[in-house]
């Protein structure tokens, strides 16, 4: 059976809306999990629906499905048409590889296309560059991944699964019993430790994302509050702009900044700068929602020196209701007077109290944004910056959990050696092959077997 | 010189394991063959262990029973030791093996060969292939007889240059006192082949007159047993009379003479320059790698029910006689059994398998195959299997037929020839469980199920039996449907209601990798299904890899599948080739149109 292929479709840069597309025979069936029941797909209609992460919503997208063989493959594909954020895009990509799709790679849908009898002769000729590119390319990330950190990273996941695949193999070949079965202790904890070092390099990876990308940043707040101020600030105390660049829709800037050794994209401050010209306040919390849902991370300001309107109670809300990184700036805390009475609520955000006036504070916002970004990465910072390493990853811990469980039930040797060699082979391009031969090698350099 | 009247499709070189089963099932697919051997009774000889199965390769026997060759049905006939191994584990990993009268098992086979139409047995010895214009033509014998031939297959196990080795003393030989095929070897290199040299050995034979079984461990034949062909009545042969194995150990003593002769054996006499299989290491290698280890078990499995001798299974040795001797006398149980032959070690020649397609003829002599020791392999089993391929697909191309070539989800013999002609060998290859990825469908209970309807497409097993697998497969169907019903017997036998129900549970108990497994296959069948056209040149394909470029030159693939196999190509390089015939096959039919 075909494997289900997505990526995205549209540029990596900065555009309002990115596509993404997914391709296979599971199209349909992974899109209706993250649609969740409800949305009906009718060939060639679009719908617009909520894409779901767990109990929260992405983001509200179109999303249009071609039915086999009316499609660009020739294959179910369904289309989804989310906001222009990296953090969407590579979000819904990394939710759709855990339902079970593979990022295609490069050329791939075309590649589909052209078997499916949906491209001709002329048209393969750039099908074939395309192909060669990436196969250059793909062999160029496995080379590198294979002398580098990441690999040295994975060498000990390496040794101990193959280790403990000789183990378990040995003793199917062992017909006369003379090795001691091993203990669900020998077999559990070498996955354990297994699973946990490939679950913390998997939560690196869109913290890597990030960090090639850039975290786009949305500063929010009433217009009083000092988000022009605290702009400043970040920019004027750096002295650091990478970039400012003017977007194409009329009322967004961006500025880039280097924060601590990491890209950080402040988006939207055309609202904060300009409010001068655009006075009511209505007005400015519109555009802070707007930048809000386009962003990865959120800094929400208040006035420190009085209670907060209804206006920003209601925002800080929407903000959390979001789910993303957050971070609430209490402004102005030079002229604090007295303690305000209100209460932020439950919720997964960080408080930072700061000056921008003095620059008291600032310090620890900066520390705050990055420090979130760095959390997830390993002690000698190695992540995963792409999806086809992040799926691979993601790929060998789900076998390896199927070992584990069927550990629990005693399932027998020939089963969990089914598993590790899937983990180990899915982990190809990181670490290597092991091949049949390679468990043989150890099996024969430490057992004593065969007549 | 006198040239024989008769032409041949098909020469088969060699009478051992998988010569006579080359000889045999080209007969039986309508080839009018000639097996060519130097000696008609050592035929079928088991040269080194009495038993045939074994871990994954007893999966391989039945492999070769399913799909009609003789291996299994003459285990059974010759049988005097039942065991299935591995019961305590995974049916995956159960592997059936019995014990054989070397004798019982060499002249049954050797009657089954002159029982079959189409087929000549000649006792002569193969000297020179005549190739004519890169084609085969034939054989030249060293008694000046020539065999005209469209297509020869070689099995020549261990003779090709062969010498033995008994600590520093060696000799020409190809087992023991047989006489090695030295003008053939020479001949094989002359006409292009790329011989290596690969080395094996055999434990001593004892006369078990004095042997004292009362230090030994029992090992008793099954009770009930499981016959290893599928067409063998069980019933009637659980009343046939076995034998017993038994067990003992080496001990220290053993191990303080392997140490103090160390230097005499022929393993470090540098001599042998050959590689070793490390699956049958010889006891002064355990000694040597495995220091900690101060006792190995030993089998003693008897060589037939009318003689005294034993072959002593993990006491594989290539020191000198009287080394020999001594070690035997530390041996519990076997201090006064005399040797009857000593153990030795053998160095032959084998041809690169790399040089061969799937189907096991050569790249380099069209119509020439290879298939045994020679393609680098070791066991009976191994060779056995190859043979039967090699037989059928030499048949196939004198009768312009499709090959057969077997795929890893369908049988272990698929696994091992994908290999070999794949990645080659550096060691003589045996089979194992853990080569097979798609281990929980290759299984010894369904190798019936995966293999026999090729068979009887083949016409390899007789028409009486079409019905009754038909109505196994029925009955088995029913059974996965509707777990539970009753077994209709109507027909079924040599299948039996029994077979079904526990075929059933064991489809039961893998479930779920039944699924996962067959969707892997199904995408694997997809890509072999995908011929690489002969005309296509995979060097005019622009941005593969420079490695794998190289190497699908050297393999010539002849299917997607097959190339995606290759060690070092990558999926790209795989997608561009699909593009690229897709491609040709597009042009092709654009100009015939």
């Amino acid at each position: 059976m075909q494997t289900t292929i997505c990526a995205p479709v549209t540029g990596e840069g900065k555009t309002a809306v990115s596509i993404i597309r997914l391709s296979g025979p599971q199209a349909l069936e992974f899109a209706r999990q993250i649609t969740g029941p409800g949305v009906e797909f009718t060939p060639r209609k679009q719908v617009f629906c909520a894409l779901k992460d767990g109990p929260n919503v992405l983001d509200r997208a179109l999303v249009t499905y071609f039915q086999a063989p009316h499609s660009f493959t020739g294959e179910d594909i369904v289309e989804f048409a989310v906001h222009g954020s990296s953090y969407i895009r590579g979000r819904l990509l990394e939710i759709l590889c855990r339902l079970g799709a593979v990022p295609a790679r490069r050329g791939e849908f075309s590649y589909r296309a052209f078997l499916n009898g949906k491209m001709d002769l002329v048209e393969a000729q750039g099908l074939c560059d395309l192909i060669s590119a990436d196969n250059k390319e793909a062999h160029a990330i496995a080379m590198s991944s294979l002398d580098g950190r990441l690999s040295s990273r994975l060498e000990g996941v390496k040794q101990s699964l193959t280790h403990l695949l000789a183990q378990i193999e040995v003793r199917l070949d062992d017909v006369d019993e003379e090795m001691t079965p091993l203990s669900e202790q020998e077999i559990s904890s070498p996955l354990t430790q297994a699973i946990s070092a490939l679950q913390k390099l998997a939560d690196t990876f869109s913290v890597g994302k990030f960090i090639k990308e850039g975290l786009k940043v949305a500063i929010v707040g009433a217009p009083n509050a000092g988000k022009s101020s605290l702009l400043n600030a970040l920019v004027g105390f750096d002295r650091a702009i990478v970039s400012a660049a003017s977007g194409t829709t009329r009322d967004t800037i961006e500025e880039t900044l280097d924060v601590n050794g990491r890209k950080i994209i402040l988006t939207d401050t055309a609202g904060i700068r300009e409010h001068a010209l655009d006075p009511a306040e209505q007005e400015g919390m519109k555009r802070s929602i707007k930048a809000l849902k386009g962003a990865d991370a959120v800094i929400m300001v208040m006035d420190a020196s009085r209670e907060p309107t209804l206006q920003e109670r209601s925002l800080w809300q929407d903000v959390l209701a979001e789910n993303k990184r957050t971070i609430l700036a209490f402004n102005k805390q030079d002229a604090v007077l007295q303690n305000i009475q209100w209460h932020p609520g439950e919720g997964k955000y960080s408080v930072v109290h700061l000056s921008c006036k003095t620059g008291d504070g600032v310090e620890e916002l900066k520390k705050a944004l990055t420090q979130d970004l760095t959390s997830g990465a390993a002690e000698d910072g190695v992540m995963l910056s792409n999806l086809r390493q992040y799926e691979a990853v993601l790929r060998a811990q789900t076998e390896l959990e199927m070992a584990q469980r069927r550990l629990e039930n005693q399932a027998g040797g020939e089963i969990y050696a089914e598993h590790i060699r899937a983990a180990l082979l899915s982990l190809k391009d990181l670490i290597g092959e092991v091949t049949p031969d390679d468990v043989l090698d150890v099996i024969f350099s430490k057992f004593c077997m065969g007549k | 010189m006198f040239t024989c009247e008769d032409v041949y499709d098909v020469v088969v070189i060699g009478g051992g394991h998988a010569g006579c089963e080359a000889a045999l099932i080209a007969a039986k697919t309508g080839s009018k063959t000639l097996l060519l051997t130097q000696s008609l009774d050592t035929i079928a000889q088991m040269s080194c262990n009495p038993s045939i199965g074994g871990i994954a390769k007893g999966q391989i026997v039945r492999e070769i029973d399913a799909l009609g060759g003789a291996m299994g049905k003459v285990t059974d006939a010759s049988a005097l030791h039942y065991h299935m191994l591995n019961t305590g584990k995974g049916p995956a990993v159960h592997s059936p093996r019995v014990q054989c009268d070397k004798k019982v098992y060499q002249f049954t086979f050797k009657h089954l060969l002159e029982l079959q139409p189409n087929l000549d047995i000649m006792q002569d010895e193969a000297v020179r292939l005549a190739v004519d214009d890169n084609k085969i033509t034939g054989v030249l014998t060293l008694r000046d007889t020539f065999y005209r031939a469209k297509t020869v297959i070689l099995t020549t196990g261990t003779f090709l240059a062969g010498t033995i080795h008994i600590g520093t003393v060696n000799y020409p030989g190809g087992r023991y006192n047989d006489m090695p095929s030295n003008l053939l070897a020479k001949n094989l290199k002359e006409i292009g082949l790329h011989t290596l040299r690969f080395k094996t050995g055999t434990p001593m034979r004892i006369n078990a007159r004095q042997m004292d079984v009362s230090k030994f461990r029992l090992q008793p034949s099954d009770n009930p047993l499981q016959a290893i062909s599928h067409f063998t009545d069980e019933k009637e042969q659980s009343k046939r009379q076995f034998l017993q194995c038994y067990i003992t150990r080496t001990n220290l003593e053993t191990d303080k003479i392997l140490r103090a002769n160390a230097h005499r054996s022929a393993m470090y006499s540098g001599n042998i320059h050959g590689m070793g299989p490390r699956y049958c290491p010889s006891v002064e290698d355990k000694i040597k790698k495995f220091p900690e280890i101060t006792s190995h078990p030993l089998f003693l499995e008897p060589e037939g029910f009318n003689t005294e001798e034993y072959y002593i299974q993990g006491f594989s040795t290539s020191m000198p006689e009287d080394v020999q001797r001594a070690l035997l006398k530390t041996v519990p149980g076997l201090e006064n059994t005399p040797i009857t032959r000593a153990g030795y070690a053998v160095e032959y020649d084998f041809s690169d398998p790399k040089d061969l397609y799937a189907t096991l003829e050569s790249k380099l002599i069209p119509g020439l195959f290879c298939a045994g020791q020679i393609n680098g392999t070791t066991g009976y089993e191994e060779a056995g299997g190859q043979g039967l391929i090699a037989g059928i697909n030499a048949s196939m191309k004198v009768q312009g037929k499709e090959p057969l070539v077997l795929r890893r989800d369908e049988a272990y013999i698929g696994v091992l020839i994908d290999d070999l002609v794949n990645k080659g060998v550096n060691e003589p290859y045996r089979m194992f469980t853990s080569r097979a990825e798609y281990r929980i469908l290759l299984r010894n209970d369904n190798a019936d199920l995966r293999l026999m309807p090729y068979a009887f497409k083949y016409g390899t097993i007789e028409e009486k039996y079409r019905r009754p697998f038909e109505r196994y497969q029925q009955e088995v169907d029913k059974q996965l449907q509707h777990p539970g019903t009753a077994v209709d017997d109507t027909d079924l036998y040599p299948w039996t209601p029994q077979k079904v129900l526990n075929h059933a549970d064991v489809h039961q108990k893998y479930a779920g990798y039944y699924e996962r497994n067959k969707k892997d296959a199904e995408k694997l069948a997809q890509a072999d299904s995908i011929k690489i056209p002969a005309g296509f040149d995979p060097s005019t394909v622009k941005g593969l890899l420079f490695e794998s470029s190289q190497k699908l030159q050297e393999v010539r693939p002849l299917t997607l599948g097959q190339a995606s196999r290759i060690p070092g190509v990558t999926p790209a390089d795989i997608q561009l080739l699909a593009v690229h015939i897709e491609r040709y096959r597009r042009l092709n039919r654009e100009s015939n149109a």
